[in-house]
């Protein structure tokens, strides 16, 4: 379910698969990593991967990667289209980031809140494209504005319940929420409870 | 005694009091002409190359800062000192990028975009005198001329000639390598490979170590990313015409 993911324009830039000597543009070039994969795991609604799917994914690996410069051309509709021509017997090679920068691009994810490891081993990790405590102070806002206050929910009403239906973390999934959660109980603004089929939570 | 005094001396005396007339002329008529076509000025590009040419022949600068005639009367110096400002913000916003280069064709792009659909059009070539201006204020611009068009450096990394040149053998491809730089330049390897560190380490360049070959040095400016796609030789026949 790829759709119209708007790749940015590091993706098709070759160089943008090295990670950079020159330290000030490495720094630009992670950041624009990492803005990357918030955004591919969010359209795609992916919370969790392996490091192995990351390696095979279009996300690290750009297959249609060009190496040569394509010229500007007016076309007859009179847009302007910047074309290459293909197969011209020059080298198509593709673009991929290799795994030992891969996974520097993912513990800055994780140095930044957005990443965290599911496992010892480093094997598969949560991916969260908003912070546990940005998703905590959403839902949070709306359990105040709709007068909530000192109520209860199942895990499954809070994201999946009519009530939530135009609220942004409506079909979110279970590992972020309760990590949302559990950082607003550290605020006291809410305390992760047992409920009769599983986990449910009440807000002050 | 000889007098040279009717001689040399004082021709050459009236002829500098006639040229002097002269020019004083030409200047009252071209403030007349400035003054009745200050709309087209404003408005027509090609119209201000070839008002601009008539000025500099006579040593008139009409963007000379400040008050007088030209700034006052024509706000000609308003008109280029605004996009001065234009061309500051298109270059800072895009610096994260290109590390502070840019083309000619880019900035003007966004220049273009950025003064919307009811703006006075603006050509290249006011562009180029704008940055000359900003030039001479030494705001750290500077024009590069490469593979007949123009890269605009917009912060102050030192670029001798040696980094200018391997820029302009970068134009074509976007990117640059080793190889190419000893094979047209006839350079040795220690200095081709010292000015691609420098334009690395300027921001201006970034490194692939997955080209097929050697190491590619591709530079952002260079790169263009606007409407792409991907098409066949025969779909290239019949798209152009």
């Amino acid at each position: 379910m790829a759709m119209s993911f708007e790749w940015p324009w590091q993706y098709r830039f070759p160089p943008f698969f090295t990670l950079q000597p020159n330290v000030d543009t490495r720094q630009k070039q992670l950041a624009a990593w990492c803005s990357l994969v918030l955004s591919f795991c969010r359209l795609h609604k992916q919370s969790s991967m392996t490091v192995m799917e990351a390696q095979e994914s279009p996300l690290f690996n750009n297959v249609k990667l060009q190496r040569s410069k394509g010229h500007l051309f007016l076309l007859p509709d009179s847009s302007l289209k910047y074309l290459w021509r293909k197969a011209e017997g020059r080298q198509q090679t593709e673009g991929k980031l290799p795994v030992e920068s891969i996974q520097i691009v993912l513990e800055e994810l994780r140095k930044k809140g957005n990443l965290e490891w599911l496992d010892k081993s480093k094997s598969s990790f949560l991916i969260m494209w908003r912070r546990p405590e940005e998703w905590g102070k959403l839902i949070y806002q709306w359990v105040s504005r709709s007068g909530q206050n000192n109520s209860v929910f199942t895990l499954y009403e809070l994201t999946n319940g009519e009530d939530t239906e135009d609220e942004e973390f409506h079909g979110l999934d279970e590992a972020t929420l309760l990590r949302a959660l559990q950082a607003l109980q550290q605020e006291h603004k809410a305390e992760i409870i047992t409920v009769s089929d599983g986990r449910g939570v009440k807000f002050f | 005694m000889h007098r040279r005094g009717v001689g040399a001396g004082a021709i050459a005396k009236k002829k500098l009091a006639e040229m002097s007339k002269q020019l004083d002329m030409f200047k009252t008529n071209l403030e007349e002409f400035a003054s009745k076509h200050k709309q087209e000025i404003r408005k027509n590009p090609e119209f201000r190359v070839q008002f601009q040419d008539m000025c500099a022949t006579i040593g008139v600068d009409p963007l000379a800062s400040g008050k007088g005639f030209w700034s006052e009367m024509l706000g000609v110096g308003d008109f280029y000192y605004e996009l001065g400002v234009q061309i500051i913000e298109v270059c800072l916003a895009l610096k994260h990028r290109n590390g502070g280069l840019i083309t000619l064709e880019e900035l003007h792009q966004q220049v273009l975009k950025g003064r919307g659909k009811f703006a006075q059009d603006v050509s290249q070539d006011d562009l180029i005198r704008a940055i000359k201006k900003l030039k001479a204020l030494g705001t750290g611009f500077g024009i590069i001329p490469v593979g007949g068009t123009y890269l605009i450096q917009s912060v102050p990394a030192e670029l001798n000639m040696d980094h200018t040149v391997v820029l302009q053998l970068a134009e074509k491809n976007g990117y640059v390598t080793v190889s190419e730089i000893k094979a047209s330049l006839k350079w040795e390897t220690e200095r081709a490979r010292q000015v691609l560190e420098h334009l690395l380490k300027e921001g201006l360049a970034w490194l692939d170590l997955q080209a097929p070959g050697e190491a590619h040095y591709w530079l952002p400016a260079l790169f263009t990313d606007l409407y792409s796609q991907e098409i066949t030789a025969e779909e290239a026949r019949e798209a152009l015409p």
